[in-house]
């Protein structure tokens, strides 16, 4: 078990290897970065299903916790950390014109994203994220130099998400400064032993709203989302479908963890859901509006993360449950709609009669949509049940609100993909012929992607019983705060580590009384 | 309860540099001028760590004779808050190194520091990707200025190649 800490080793290394290898030999360079990739997947494979019962947590370097650094293996962050090097296997850069350093930047993002999900410990999360922050902005700025679109266009969308990003950043750091002057301990497991008397007060929410909203950037959150349609609309699909599908859910991920160990007030929650059903309708009602595909996915996209922070905001493991299945829905669907995206861009007017062309990817997206939207017995339809049936079972009145946003954004969602839809399988008109033909072909491996999701949203359909039991399981060990902080301090005696923290705030008290002297 | 001078100071200090530098996040246009403010940002965040573990009173977080060495009543200041602000502080500067080198290659290609141009040009350049007009710049007064700008952006192209090669 000890060796899932390859998967956030070997990466880094790579990432900074592989500049210099490609010095003698670029072929070299891009084995290294996909034999990593392939390592990640084994080890990670290899430990599969044995976190299923009991969670895993291991100090780095043989500090115990509470000071030293732990990492947390739960049936989630295995998960994410299955998905990371996967996703980023399927979004690499096959040809033969990419820089070495997208190459390398995407080795950086691998090994900071599988450390986020991993940490147990929140300063980590913190330098984790801000690695993850820095790969993703130097992935976006590098997308002008690779590709057909235009370079200053993708440097300013960069700036722009840096400047967002940052800012974001502080906010974080001034979440953690007020949670650390609170509790005097960055370990969660710690702070989740400690924070149902320390930080169930206004304190306590400020430090949240402070990261919810710092995180958030990442997350595509309502009011720090700006950057989404800029970044989407001046990167390559390929780069949209990695930072929609799998950023964005892994900052969601970072969030949930902290609101489950940390932040026991109701308000916490509640906040969550004021936010994400105002994403929920921003997003769906722009991209209602927008008038061409990227652009519309993008947007489409932000209502989709705000239906995520919905569901996540019920209380319970019901909501842990129903956040998972909606979260994980979108991290298929979304990348394989970019894929096919891909080949479509332009104005949504020049796509009529595109079914005639290409009958089979026309089904394809049809079936994805339908997927997103939520048509039985689609999955897409499950997870959405699952929310709506739980906002409905809330006493609270911002569950009620947040259960008639998202029914509103469903139907601005439908008018909008029934519109595609329909021009689509319009018939071509013989003027348009022409413009039609300029239409890019869809390259055989985004086809091939996007063929594999709608494989999978079948299997799942046939599978929904075994899935609801996983997703079920999932969101009780996630939302078990006990069995994390049993896990982190097996060894120790928890009596011992509450005295401790009592020591700090005699001191701290010994100080007060000196200040007054 | 009164709380020592110098710590009113501190905190003074570092919630006046956040608010100093949001406001100019807020109020700047010009993109260096932005990434000044979220470095003083930045300074106050730290500053506000660093206080977290900060006591007036408090000696430095060494243990100088043996593992029972400080004396009663000399505390020592919280030393965690130290290392995550030196964490903190070496990550901010990649950021910083990173956002000039950007505002660098923009100014190559846009030829502005005007963040208000910047996205303008970006909001357009996004569009033609697209292959959809945007719905502003038809009318706008500034599809000159753009146009124009778009003939200097080969020749910053050139700069900027001559400036790497």
């Amino acid at each position: 078990m000890d060796n899932i800490i390859l998967v956030v080793i070997l990466p880094l290394l790579a990432a900074f290897l592989m500049p210099v290898m490609a010095r003698t030999s670029e072929v070299l360079a891009r084995v290294t970065g996909l034999s990593v990739l392939f390592v990640s997947i084994v080890i990670i494979l290899s430990v599969w299903g044995t976190v299923d019962k009991q969670a895993v947590s291991f100090a780095i370097g043989g500090y115990r916790p509470p000071l030293g650094i732990v990492f947390y293996i739960d049936q989630l962050s295995l998960l994410f950390a299955l998905a990371i090097p996967v996703m980023v296997l399927l979004f690499w850069p096959w040809n033969k014109v990419t820089h070495i350093r997208e190459y390398s930047l995407l080795m950086l993002l691998t090994a900071s994203a599988s450390g986020l999900v991993l940490s147990g410990d929140l300063f980590n999360i913190y330098v984790f994220y801000e690695l993850l922050a820095v790969a993703s902005y130097g992935l976006v700025a590098v997308q002008g130099r690779s590709g057909q679109k235009s370079e200053g266009a993708a440097l300013a969308a960069s700036l722009r998400y840096l400047i967002l990003g940052t800012v974001g950043s502080v906010m974080m750091l001034i979440g953690i400064a007020i949670i650390y002057t609170q509790v005097g301990t960055l370990n969660l497991a710690h702070l989740s032993l400690l924070a149902p008397e320390k930080l169930n007060n206004v304190a306590g929410l400020s430090a949240f709203a402070l990261i919810l909203i710092g995180v958030g950037v990442k997350a595509e959150l309502f009011p720090v989302n700006s950057w989404v349609p800029e970044v989407y609309g001046a990167v390559s699909t390929r780069l949209s479908a990695l930072m929609a599908g799998l950023l964005s859910k892994l900052a969601v991920i970072v969030i949930i963890r902290l609101l489950v160990l940390l932040f026991p007030q109701p308000e916490a929650l509640q906040l969550m859901a004021i936010l994400g059903m105002l994403g929920v309708i921003t997003g769906e009602l722009v991209a209602w509006r927008s008038k061409d595909m990227i652009r519309m996915l993008s947007f489409s996209s932000i209502g989709q993360l705000g239906l995520v922070f919905v569901a996540f905001s019920i209380p319970g493991d019901i909501g842990l449950m129903a956040g998972f299945a909606v979260a994980l829905h979108h991290l298929l669907v979304k990348p394989a709609l970019f894929m096919l995206a891909g080949g479509w861009s332009g104005p949504l007017k020049n796509l009529s009669g595109v079914a005639k062309q290409s009958p089979y990817i026309a089904a394809l997206f049809v079936l994805l949509i339908m997927s997103l939207l939520g048509v039985p017995p689609l999955p897409g339809f499950w997870a959405k049940l699952l929310i709506v049936m739980n906002l409905a079972s809330q006493s609270a009145p911002v569950y009620s609100f947040a259960l008639a946003f998202v029914l509103i954004a469903t139907v601005i969602e439908a008018a909008y993909l029934y519109r595609v839809v329909m021009i689509l399988y319009k018939q071509p008109q013989p003027d348009r012929e022409p413009q039609q033909s300029r239409q890019k072909n869809h390259k055989f491996a985004d086809l091939s992607i996007a063929s594999a999701v709608a494989v999978i949203l079948v299997v799942v359909v046939l599978q929904i019983q075994p899935m609801e039991k996983k997703l079920t399981s999932m969101a009780q060990q996630t939302g078990d705060r006990q069995h994390y902080i049993n896990t982190v301090f097996s060894k120790l005696n928890l009596t011992d580590l509450k005295s401790q923290s009592q020591e700090r705030q005699h001191l701290v008290e010994e100080k007060e009384v000196q200040g007054s002297k | 309860m009164s709380m020592p001078g110098i710590e009113i100071v501190l905190y003074t200090g570092a919630i006046g540099l956040t608010v100093i530098g949001l406001a100019g996040l807020l109020m700047v246009r010009n993109v260096f001028r932005m990434l000044l403010a979220l470095v003083i940002l930045e300074a106050g965040a730290s500053l506000l760590l660093i206080l977290s573990g900060f006591w007036e009173t408090g000696v430095a977080p060494i243990i100088l004779s043996g593992l029972s060495g400080n004396t009663p009543g000399q505390l020592m200041n919280d030393p965690v808050p130290q290392a995550l602000v030196l964490t903190a502080i070496v990550i901010g500067v990649g950021v910083q190194a990173l956002a000039l080198a950007l505002i660098l290659r923009i100014k190559y290609q846009y030829n502005t520091l005007d963040m208000d141009k910047i996205r303008q040009q970006l909001e357009h350049d996004i569009a033609s990707n697209a292959g959809v007009a945007s719905p502003a710049s038809a009318q706008s007064p500034d599809s000159l200025a753009l146009a124009r700008s778009g003939s200097m952006e080969s020749a910053a192209l050139a700069t900027g190649d001559k400036h790497n090669g």
